[in-house]
């Protein structure tokens, strides 16, 4: 056992429970560090809980070997052990209000709930699911397991639902709770959030209901998703027949972001690839202006041509909605030099990564460097990781990342602990 | 039949290639310095001004291709060419283009290094003598113009002459009357 230092002895908090800060706490916590996890929304994962397949394995990656062999089942026992493990105390629903104090002995102000459904005793029977709209279940996937209340959404069943939930649960009158915990390190793991282009006329989006991102498409490709797996219209639930979708939404682009989303191409052309290869008959194009699925991804690209996924470079001239719900697509195709017309009934834009909506502050409060939003390192040539005096950083809160590369960052950052504290 | 070894080997190229020592290289530059032209050469050939433009679709040389021959110093290509005369100055490839170039703004640049060597196309000579003359773009030459939209037949408060005595000073008036 590693000798542990008074006063760097302090719990970790790690703001934000996706695969980042995930495997940063399950790490810290085999080493016998306690942590602090706070995640805001209700359930842990982030980003990747509903991904289906994920490159560059083409599985879960928190699966275990075991549950490889049996598709469609993507039980992720990584993210439930979470919940049981003495040294990590896992607060969702919680966001951070306060920090201050000093580097190795920081005070932080957490809000909790209010939770309106206790995670202990919900044992999803799925009664307040069947009567009220207001009752929602996030993912299958979802950890703990519990459904979710929206106040907002209330209707005059829910105070029976209430009193007739079997196990007690639901609790209207929940309110928030206020703790300051005291922590001597601080990890940054808030992620991404993918963006959403409504202010972008020429893609229609939040106009047309048939115009979705890559993370609705990965959703609608889900096996446990609502429609299982299968590709409908939004806008009727027809089955759809014709994918459009474009690359660089938002990226690339000063007036919105001036950095490559790095890793939209490869989730694309993997979501390309199971639309060919796994729903018959779908046919798919992509609209790009550069393809960089960089080093080893090269291969979705290959296995998407060889798949028969079409390709034209080239960008969009115009969206035209048709009475039938289908969209009318005019492509300026740049190699040809001609505008090639579609007729399609999805269409996917592949939107840009940003930062989340609160990283801002957080970073403001901590005195943080960033980039483009996101959290920069002090050092980016020799620590990648650390952002500050014990302030780490790791996964896409730095930028676009990748799970593999979110989940060796959040190793970087442990390891970087441990030496602290040796 | 004079048969020399030369001829009897296949031509060694087969393309028409720009010669590249024959542009002007410095056009590119002189563009960048013009007003609005700064950003020209962050242009990275996406096309999106062209996939932009309402009327692209019956050029021979699209915005991002003219972009691309300014870049290139194609000065004579461009300068001459009727597409920047043709533009409608709407501004879509302008909103558009992710990397800010000034597509629009770049084209009434070149418009006016044309105008200052005189290739201004005739029918747009035109127009700036109509201007110069009448003082206005538009004249109304039937009554029934105004009448069927429930208008008087005069334009109340119409003033043209003073309008006319600025013109005679500008550029405009410079350029259509140097060309009488
Ligand atoms: C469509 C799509 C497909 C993808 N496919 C793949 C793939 O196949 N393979 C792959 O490797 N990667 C893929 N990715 C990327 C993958 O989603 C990310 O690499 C991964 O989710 C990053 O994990 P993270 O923990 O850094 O961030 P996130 O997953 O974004 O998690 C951050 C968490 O922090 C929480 N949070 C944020 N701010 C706060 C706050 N202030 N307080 C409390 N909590 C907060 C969020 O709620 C969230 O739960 C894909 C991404 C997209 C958009
Ligand atoms: S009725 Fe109660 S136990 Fe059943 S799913 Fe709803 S909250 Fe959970
Ligand atoms: S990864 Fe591809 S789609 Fe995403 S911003 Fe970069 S080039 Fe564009
Ligand atoms: S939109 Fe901008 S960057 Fe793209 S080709 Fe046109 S000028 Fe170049
Ligand atoms: S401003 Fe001119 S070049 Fe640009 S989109 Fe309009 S017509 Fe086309």
């Amino acid at each position: 056992m590693v000798e542990v230092n008074d006063t760097l002895s302090g719990p970790v908090l790690i703001i934000g429970a996706g695969v980042a800060g995930m495997t940063a706490a399950i790490e810290l916590a085999d080493s016998d560090i306690k942590t602090i996890l706070v995640e805001k929304k209700q359930t842990i994962g982030g980003n990747a809980l509903e991904l289906y397949k994920a490159f560059p394995t083409d599985d879960c990656f928190y699966c275990f070997e075991g549950s490889r062999f049996r598709p469609g089942i993507r039980k992720c026992f990584y993210r439930s052990a979470m919940l049981d493990n003495p040294n990590i105390d896992l607060r969702t629903n919680t966001r951070v209000d306060e920090i201050t104090g000093n580097p190795g002995n920081f005070k932080v102000k957490l809000t909790t709930g209010p939770m309106y459904v206790d995670p202990k005793r919900c044992i999803m029977c799925g009664l307040c699911l069947k009567r009220s709209g207001a009752f929602s279940l996030i993912s299958p996937q979802c950890q703990p397991q519990a459904v979710f209340y929206d106040p907002s959404l209330a209707e005059e069943s829910v105070k029976e639902i209430e009193k007739e939930c079997p196990t007690k649960a639901i609790n209207l009158n929940a309110q928030s709770t206020e703790e300051q915990v005291e922590v001597s390190d601080i990890i940054l793991a808030t992620g991404y959030t993918e963006m959403r282009p409504v202010n972008m006329d020429e893609y229609g989006y939040g106009k047309y209901p048939n115009v979705i991102t890559q993370l609705e498409l990965a959703r609608m490709l889900d096996p446990n998703g609502e429609s299982a797996g299968a590709l409908i219209r939004p806008s009727d639930g027809a089955p759809v027949k014709r994918v459009m979708m474009v690359q660089c939404v938002g990226s690339r682009d000063e007036n919105y972001n001036l950095y490559c989303s790095k890793i939209c191409c490869v989730f694309a052309l993997k979501h390309a690839n199971i639309i060919v290869n796994e729903r018959n008959g779908i046919k798919t194009t992509v609209v790009y202006m550069d393809i960089r699925t960089y080093d080893r991804h090269e291969r979705y690209y290959r296995e998407a041509r060889e798949s028969g996924v079409r390709f034209v470079r080239g960008r969009v001239h115009l969206v035209r909605p048709n009475p039938d719900g289908s969209l009318d697509i005019i492509v300026y195709d740049s190699l040809l030099d001609r505008y090639l017309s579609y007729n399609i009934d999805l269409f996917v834009l592949s939107t840009a990564l940003e930062p989340s909506e609160e990283d801002e502050t957080l970073q403001r409060t901590l005195g943080l460097n960033t980039s483009s939003g996101f959290v920069a390192p002090l050092d980016l040539a020799n620590d990648s990781v650390v952002a500050g005096d014990h302030v780490y950083v790791c996964g896409a809160a730095m930028g676009p990342a990748e799970v593999p590369e979110s989940v060796t960052q959040a190793r970087a950052v442990v390891s970087k602990i441990l030496q602290g504290r040796q | 039949m004079a048969e020399t070894k030369e001829s009897a080997e296949p031509p060694t190229i087969l393309v028409d290639p720009i010669d590249m020592s024959k542009l002007d290289q410095s056009f590119c530059n002189e563009i960048k310095s013009m007003p609005y032209g700064e950003e020209l050469v962050a242009c990275f050939a996406c096309t999106t001004c062209t996939a932009a433009c309402p009327i692209a679709n019956q050029w021979d040389y699209k915005p991002h291709q003219l972009i691309r021959m300014i870049i290139l110093g194609m000065r004579e290509e461009v300068l001459s060419s009727k597409e920047i005369w043709e533009c409608l100055t709407c501004f879509q490839c302008q909103e558009r283009c992710p990397q800010k170039v000034r597509v629009t703004d770049i084209f009434f640049d070149c418009k006016n290094l044309a105008a200052e060597e005189g290739k201004v196309p005739n029918s747009i000579v035109a127009l700036g003598k109509l201007l110069l003359e009448t003082g206005q773009l538009y004249e109304v030459t039937e009554d029934w113009q105004r009448e069927d939209l429930d208008l008087e037949p005069e334009v109340p408060g119409l003033a043209t002459e003073p309008l006319k005595e600025i013109l005679k000073t500008t550029r405009t008036g410079r350029l259509v009357g140097s060309d009488e």
